[in-house]
């Protein structure tokens, strides 16, 4: 049966996120995934927080980058989470925003391999041994914790290229995929089968998840109207070859992107496009936004996470989705 | 007078409607700041034991309202619910 998981980002005062992630679990999501940015508030913190006051919701980042964190604070991170929640942990792993760890002056070089290395490190770590080895971005000689982890965590790959998404396959025990259209699955699903096939896996051994943009209200247009900024950046961090796969104006997303750029908001925003929302987000009533899930379940999806922006008003739309989509896939 | 006397003072068919307006305050709210620590914990150990909709809830979130965004919360409860009783006493509680 299909996972149903939830993003949040914290950008705002711990006690809201957590006050959602507490609802979220009340109203039977089974995941919880809270995004990794060094200009919100801090991941593993509002984690911790989540850890105190929910009971059975499975979290984690979602994801976090090898770049801007050491391969060995995260492991120390989950682990210690993992004392708190034992076995409602995950580690959500990427390789990062280019443009954002630009600005720390983190130079995000060999990103594939990075990954690869930070995850090998991460296992080798909750082993609970001395650990040393040798990789291409990362290396680690003789490190071990001062305590002994729980086990190991369920690794999952934020992916989106080809190569990213063979090597979630092959290593992960999920992929999270960012993207909310059937094309854009499709392709993906490919590509993990490919590393899952390589290693002599079965696809039933990752779980694929789908990272949408969501917005779910009784009437459509609130639901598209929340949903547009975030398909506005989607759209401006989108390589062309994905922009290229939706029929997406090219010089339009350059409008976008120009627009926020010079911090022009509205003009970026009223620049998004029927198309754009379809490609990029999952909006609209209840009906309508189950009729795109079932899509990407018969793309090869195992969880669905409901992202950004959730809908115009978060706490009623995490109702709302609790009473009309949640059911119509579980029951 | 204490928060849970005031409740007492609420209909109980203007309950919900109360307690959903002020989720909505509180949420939203930019003066994350006025919330003091310890009235945080209180807010999220009730919404993970109990919730909001009996007494004892309502009473833990109407604090945190009338401490984060009085104003929005006395006006709400006078002029939207017509409870001028209430009102008044959220303004000496405050």
């Amino acid at each position: 049966m299909v996972k149903f998981g939830i993003e949040f980002v914290p950008k705002e005062a711990y006690w809201k996120t957590v006050y959602y992630a507490v609802q979220s679990e009340k109203r039977g999501f089974d995941n919880l995934w809270i995004t990794d940015h060094y200009n919100n508030r801090n991941v593993y913190t509002t984690l911790a927080t989540t850890a105190i006051y929910t009971k059975k919701i499975v979290f984690g980042p979602g994801v976090t980058n090898p770049f801007l964190v050491n391969p060995l604070i995260t492991t120390q991170s989950l682990a210690s989470l993992d004392e708190m929640a034992p076995g409602r942990v995950v580690l959500g792993m990427g390789a990062g925003d280019k443009t954002t760890l630009a600005s720390t002056g983190i130079e995000a070089k060999k990103q594939l391999s990075a990954v690869v290395d930070a995850i090998a490190i991460f296992r080798a770590m909750l082993e609970g041994k001395s650990v040393t080895y040798e990789g291409k971005v990362f290396q680690v000689k003789g490190t071990r914790f001062n305590f002994m982890p729980k086990g190991q965590i369920p690794v999952y790959i934020g992916a989106q290229g080809p190569k990213m998404l063979a090597t979630a396959g092959k290593i992960g025990n999920g992929v999270l995929i960012n993207a909310s259209h059937p094309k854009d699955i499709d392709y993906a699903v490919k590509q993990i089968k490919s590393g899952v096939d390589e290693v002599g896996k079965k696809m039933s051994d990752v779980d694929v998840t789908a990272y949408t943009s969501f917005s779910a209200h009784k009437k459509p247009d609130k639901a598209m109207q929340a949903a547009s900024p975030v398909v506005a950046f989607i759209v401006a961090g989108s390589p062309n070859v994905i922009l290229e796969r939706h029929e997406i104006d090219l010089a339009k997303a350059d409008k976008i992107r120009g627009a926020l750029a010079k911090g022009d908001f509205g003009g970026a925003f009223g620049s998004v496009s029927p198309k754009m929302m379809e490609a990029f987000c999952i909006a609209g009533t209840p009906d309508m936004c189950n009729e795109k899930i079932s899509r990407l379940l018969k793309a090869g999806i195992t969880q669905f996470v409901v992202g950004s922006p959730v809908g115009p008003n978060v706490r009623t739309s995490i109702d709302l989705i609790s009473e009309q989509v949640i059911p119509h896939f579980k029951e | 007078m204490s928060y849970k006397k005031i409740v007492e003072l609420i209909p109980v068919e203007k309950r919900e409607a109360l307690s959903n307006k002020l989720l909505n305050y509180l949420l939203k709210t930019k003066k994350e700041k006025n919330m003091p620590t310890s009235m945080a914990k209180c807010f999220l150990s009730q919404w993970q034991t109990g919730g909001f909709d009996d007494e004892v809830g309502l009473a833990v979130l109407l604090e945190a309202a009338a401490t984060v965004e009085p104003e929005k919360t006395i006006e709400f409860v006078g002029q939207e619910l017509q409870l001028a009783d209430v009102a008044k006493a959220l303004e000496e509680a405050a």
